[in-house]
């Protein structure tokens, strides 16, 4: 029944068309300074700095007022819908330990894997408190700050920074060096963006490099589960279990290079996906042997990928339902 | 003064001019980075070779740890256990070795809850080993698994669980938080038999143990080092891990229990009033939930690892350190609070018979050179002992109060006419072994710990305890603190002198 | 004369046993039991004159059976087994005309009732038909009732006198005083349960026998166990301390409170514990407490083909009989005494027993105090209350001529 409502809503629009348009007559015939200006032929107006995606100013969202309505954000409703779509089992803290009862805990580069838009909210509730209070995460310039109200909402409930996604650009990583040496702790996603097909990505140096330069430790995080939650292409969440593991503070090694560094970050990153999966003794075995599954995944193509992480999934949290399972009597 | 009562504490009043108080010493500060100084250790050992070139393929390993009788109370996560052993299983992972079994040296202790098995281990590993079957508890009772690996020239014979003896190295994994225990002791007596336990657990061994914190001046050690010989000759290849604490006993809302009395500031003393009052108030089984819900902020002080007598003599350098309190003489009379816990009942009950044991047999035993007491004199001890008892736990610890106190409280009388019928009795060995229950002999080995200090007192007297109960463990009731001063005038007269004990933490007073 | 006598009252009754749950003074006052004067009884001969005599009450004990009636707890199955009005009180001790002392056995057999005796030289007790106990007898004279006591045509131990056949008197001598004399009705109780246990001990070596409760009966049968079935260990779990000294001073080997009964009995026979059963246990018990939950744990603690032993009177008991069929317990009620058959293979009269018991173990400690009939409402409160109350055996003094 459409079509009459249509008609109706038409009806109204042209009655306020006409409402406005009486109301505006007198100003017609004025122009200019009470219209936009035209440009003259001839001049060449110069594009004006976007203030957007990698430029756009996030200072004003760790003022105090901002850092208080994103306390209560994320310590209220995200930490919730955290909890009720992922339902997380989070292991592997007591590695920070040492880190966390220091008198003056040092920040703290956690790098994830990343396979959903969960991630962050899921990472910004697992994070022990003295990190948690001052927790900066770098987001892709072209995904959360191209639009206006994308920028405010990221910089706002997630204390987001903008960063170029293929090339660290200077200005990024001056930003986020200087946060640190502030004392926040940063999220960053070596893999730059979210799993397109399940699989792992190649990890960036990112983190690595901003170690080098800060001193603070890189701790690999292994998610497990987000990604049938709400990956890449999904529409919408479907909630589900998921597994978050941290593993033991990383510092790069005298002389050691970022590319080096960044490689030992990834293979640590493929044994906890390998603890979280199976157990610890079994990876760290598997690791000693150079038999840690690889997250990239096989080497195929097409199908048989998407098998191959059928059967990796089964293994993990990823999807399992709350409901309890069906137990067949066995009647054989 | 603060005294411990059992799940709750009161303050007493003791004589002014004199009395005087052996208050444990500030904590020492833990080390920064465990995890390194560990790794630090097992790669730089004393009078051993790094423990990677001693992990090859293979290779038969096993690593035992202390059970759930350490730390007291227990320390926060991560437990320096897990610490331990997750350097050792990495260093192991490095180097391929297959076959690891973990095993709880518990001897005859009751076995440990899965909780607290990962409690102490971590999640990691406990997921990992338990359900494959490779972490398990030493059994005392099962004779298919216990082998003698010898006999000392005193007559003593060693025997201790088959698969530590086969095995081609032995990781120990000690958290040495009182000089009793690490060194030798910690194979001899964790992963051995009833047999083997009974040549030094016992009356004449434990009176002439003076004390159980100094090594070199107990029977009982004496005898733990004569096995720890035929373990050397004849035993596996042991790497031992030693590791002290500090004395941070008390998480936030309880720190101001470790302070001096004199230390206390307007919010302390309100404090101290609102917990004591709130307690009060509430059943003496929530108050034991709260107690024993108490995970305390131990911090590492030291760690060294390699051959086993080297290592302890080190321990126990840092061990007195922490502890070693400087005291001139002794007195006529011993105060002392006892707490809501001892080694013998981790998350449980502390029943009759464990008063007596962690007042005379504990804290009784912590000094070096003399006791703080004089002979003959006095000791009174402040719990409410009541006549309760955890039938999961301490089964024959129930029908060791029925039955063998009310007819003696001698523990030489008792171990020749009882502890063998106890010792062997069905239901306490099928509850040790499938159950959670201490062996059945246990309650004997907790009474003959006491036995140095029952000898040593002229009288015992308790505070606030429940008078029948009080007097079967053969000790005298009193209702307050001056009633106690003016029972134990009899025996010391009307001005005597007065130590009091300002435990816990632990401390260890050296007595001039 | 002016006695306490007990008139059918189911109102009343009803309103005691309710009452018992509050206090027992309660239940005293408002039960059916009352002072008052009544008709003398005529002599319950009647064409068997012969032999009965008007034996004058000294002292009368209260026991649980007259407590559980006065309190309307006594179960429906007395009713044809007792006549209405009746004068209660069967332990007593009296005196004849003739100045001659006896103690009672009460109980009405069939020389009483002039019906031939079941055997040569059998006790008023004995017999295997009971028929007699029911009936009229004596040309209606004597009317139906278990024992005097129960009976309107005696009379009762709480009257200045009531009326006895000869089968029923025990003559005793000056030697044992009347303290003494009161309790052997008991011990004769408590030496019939213990002598039951035999049967089940036979052959066996280092027999344990336990015991649950240790009030008149428990003692008795402590009494009894000690000195007629010598060799056996014998284990009591009395709930009061005063319990505990009499059984441990009657001579019972281990005497522990009554909760720890079943632990007590495990550390001497062995054994584990499965469902809160003993997986062996005790060869016998003697249940001499009787309610609900005793019946139940005596079963618990005794072992597979065992005996069980009920001393105590039950009354409706609720119970699951599995243990019972799958462990072949026997249960066996233990009724008054009668010609007992000991160790050794002689016979002995279960009274004879009662008296030389009495006077080996001095009896007359159990006697805690004595009411005049006037006090009865306290009487009956202290007996029904006796163990919390540091009291074994209660009874009414009518020494001094109460009328």
């Amino acid at each position: 029944m459409a079509n009459p409502y249509m008609k109706r809503a038409q009806k109204l629009a042209g009655k306020a068309e006409s409402a406005v348009r009486q109301a505006t007559t007198p100003l017609r015939n004025f122009g200019f300074p009470f219209r936009a200006p035209t440009v003259p032929r001839g001049v060449e107006v110069p594009p004006e700095a976007s203030g957007l995606g990698a430029h756009y100013n996030t200072d004003w969202a760790r003022r105090p007022l901002a850092s208080s309505i994103r306390g209560v954000i994320t310590e209220g409703p995200m930490r919730l819908a955290a909890r009720i779509l992922t339902n997380p089992e989070v292991t592997g803290v007591d590695r920070l330990a040492s880190l966390q009862r220091l008198e003056t805990p040092p920040p703290v580069i956690f790098a994830p894997t990343h396979h959903s838009h969960l991630d962050t909210g899921l990472m910004i509730r697992s994070i022990p408190l003295v990190w948690r209070r001052d927790l900066v995460v770098a987001a892709a310039a072209d995904y959360f700050f191209n639009k206006k109200w994308k920028a405010i909402i990221s910089a706002l409930a997630l204390n987001a920074v903008p960063i170029d996604r293929e090339v660290t650009g200077r200005k990024s990583s001056d930003m986020l060096v200087k946060l640190m040496d502030k004392g926040s702790s940063l999220i960053i996603y070596p893999e730059g963006g979210r799993s397109p097909d399940g699989w792992g990505q190649d990890f960036k140096g990112g983190a690595a490099y901003l170690s080098s330069k800060t001193g603070a430790p890189v701790v690999p995080v292994f998610i497990d589960g987000t990604g049938s939650i709400f990956g890449k292409g999904m529409k919408r969440p479907k909630p589900g279990s998921t597994k978050v593991v941290f593993g033991a503070p990383m510092w790069p090694e005298e002389g050691e290079s970022t590319r080096r560094f960044n490689a030992r970050i990834e293979a640590e990153a493929t044994v906890l996906g390998d603890e979280a999966l199976t157990d610890y003794w079994s990876a760290r075995s598997r690791a000693a042997r150079g038999e840690s599954p690889s997250l990239t995944g096989p080497e195929h193509t097409s199908w048989r990928r998407d098998w191959d992480l059928a059967d990796r999934r089964k293994l993990g949290a990823a999807g399992k339902r709350r409901r309890a399972k069906r137990s067949w009597p066995d009647l054989g | 003064m603060l005294f411990w009562r059992g799940e709750n504490f009161s303050l007493e009043r003791l004589p002014a001019d004199r009395s005087r108080v052996i208050y444990p010493p500030e904590p020492l500060a833990g080390i920064e980075d465990p995890e390194g100084a560990i790794r630090n250790a097992l790669l730089n050992p004393m009078d051993a070779d790094p423990l990677p070139t001693l992990l090859k393929p293979g290779m038969k390993l096993t690593i035992c740890f202390d059970d759930a009788s350490l730390s007291l109370p227990k320390m926060r996560r991560p437990d320096t256990r897990q610490r331990i052993i997750e350097a050792v299983l990495e260093m192991a992972a490095e180097a391929g070795v297959d076959d690891v079994h973990l095993i709880a040296a518990l001897g005859l202790h009751r076995r440990m809850h899965d909780y607290e098995l990962k409690h102490v281990l971590g999640d990691r590993i406990f997921d990992a080993f338990h359900p494959r079957g490779t972490l398990y508890q030493h059994d005392a009772e099962d004779y298919d698994n216990l082998t003698v690996i010898g006999e000392t020239e005193e007559g003593e014979v060693l025997e201790i669980n088959k698969r530590v003896a086969e095995s081609d190295l032995v990781v120990y994994a000690n958290v040495n938080q009182v000089a009793m225990d690490g060194g030798w002791k910690s194979i001899t007596t964790g992963v051995a038999s009833y047999r083997c336990l009974s040549f030094h657990h016992n009356p004449k061994t434990l009176q002439n143990t003076r004390s159980l914190m100094d090594r070199h001046h107990s029977a009982l050690h004496k005898s733990l080092w004569r096995m720890g010989e035929v373990l050397r000759e004849s035993g596996p290849q042991i790497f031992t891990v030693e590791t002290t604490l500090n004395t941070n006993t008390f998480p936030k809302p309880f720190d101001f229990l470790a302070k001096r009395e004199w230390e206390w500031n307007a919010k302390d003393r309100a404090t101290y009033l609102a917990t004591q009052k709130s307690l009060s108030a509430m059943p003496v089984k929530a108050r034991r939930k709260i107690m024993h819900s108490i995970e305390s902020p131990y911090e590492m002080t030291s760690v060294q690892a390699g051959f086993t007598p080297t290592v302890h003599e080190e321990t126990l350098q840092h061990v007195y350190a922490q502890h070693l309190v400087e005291v001139e003489g002794q007195t006529d009379i011993l105060t002392m609070g006892i707490p809501y816990i001892c080694p013998y009942n981790p998350e449980g009950v502390m029943n009759p018979i464990l008063v007596m044991c962690m007042g005379l047999g504990y804290l009784f035993n912590m000094y070096r050179g003399k006791p703080l007491v004089r002979e003959g004199g006095v000791i009174i001890m402040t719990h409410p002992t009541y006549r309760d008892f955890n039938p999961v736990h301490h089964p024959s610890y129930i029908d060791f109060f029925e039955e063998v106190l009310t007819d003696t409280t001698d523990p030489a009388v008792m171990s020749e006419k009882w502890e063998k019928k106890y010792a062997e009795d069905e239901w306490y060995r099928h509850l040790y072994r499938t159950g959670n229950a201490y062996h059945g002999v246990h309650p004997f080995y907790a009474w003959y710990w006491g036995a140095h200090g029952q000898q040593h007192a002229g009288k015992v007297i308790i505070v606030g305890g429940d008078a029948p109960t009080v007097r079967r463990l053969g000790f005298t009731p009193a209702s307050t603190m001056n009633d106690a001063f003016e029972i134990a005038s009899d025996v010391v007269g009307r001005a005597p002198t007065v130590t009091h004990l300002h435990v816990p933490s632990v401390l260890v007073a050296d007595v001039k | 004369m002016r006695a306490l006598q007990v008139r059918r009252n189911v109102a009343k009754l009803g309103m005691a046993r309710i009452a018992s749950a509050v206090s027992p003074t309660m239940a005293a006052k408002m039960g059916p039991l009352d002072l008052r004067t009544i008709d003398d009884p005529s002599c319950p001969g009647g064409t068997n004159a012969t032999g009965w005599h008007q034996v004058k009450t000294r002292l009368a004990g209260i026991c649980g059976s007259d407590i559980s009636l006065v309190e309307g707890h006594a179960s429906t199955y007395f009713e044809d087994w007792v006549s209405f009005p009746f004068v209660p009180g069967h332990e007593v001790v009296g005196e004849l005309e003739s100045g001659q002392r006896v103690i009672l056995e009460p109980v009405l057999g069939h020389a009483a009732r002039g019906l031939p005796l079941p055997f040569e030289g059998a006790s008023p007790a004995d017999g295997d038909d009971y028929a007699h106990l029911a009936m009229d007898s004596n040309g209606g004279a004597l009317e139906a009732g278990i024992q005097t006591g129960f009976c309107c045509s005696t009379g009762g131990g709480w009257a200045p006198w009531f009326w006895a056949h000869e089968s029923q008197l025990h003559h005793i001598d000056g030697s044992m005083p009347d303290e003494r004399a009161v309790l052997v009705e008991p011990l004769a109780g408590g030496i019939h349960a213990a002598l039951l246990s035999l049967p089940s001990l036979a052959g066996i070596e280092n027999p344990v026998v336990a015991v649950l409760g240790a009030g008149t009966m428990g003692l008795a049968a402590i009494a009894g166990l000690k000195r007629y079935v010598p060799e056996a260990r014998i284990v009591v779990g009395a709930r009061y301390s005063h319990q505990q000294a009499f059984a441990k001073a009657l001579g019972a080997d281990v005497v522990v409170p009554d909760s720890q009964l079943q632990s007590a009995v495990r550390r001497q026979v062995g054994g584990m514990v499965v469902g809160g059963q003993l997986t062996s246990g005790a060869h016998v018990t003697i249940d001499a407490v009787g309610s609900n939950s005793s019946v139940v744990d005596a079963l618990a603690m005794t072992k597979p083909r065992g005996r069980v032993v009920l001393l105590g009177m039950p009354a409706d008991v609720t119970l699951d009989l599995t243990g019972l069929w799958h462990r072949e317990t026997e249960l066996k009620g233990a009724y008054t005494y009668g010609t007992e058959t000991l160790a050794d293979g002689s016979t002995a009269k279960t009274f004879d027993l009662a008296v030389d018991t009495a006077n080996h173990f001095e009896a007359e400690r159990l006697l805690s105090a004595t009411y005049t009939l006037a006090d009865h409402v306290d009487a009956i409160a202290h007996a029904a209350t006796a163990g919390r109350r540091g009291a074994v055996k209660i009874a009414f003094d009518l020494r001094t001529g109460d009328s």
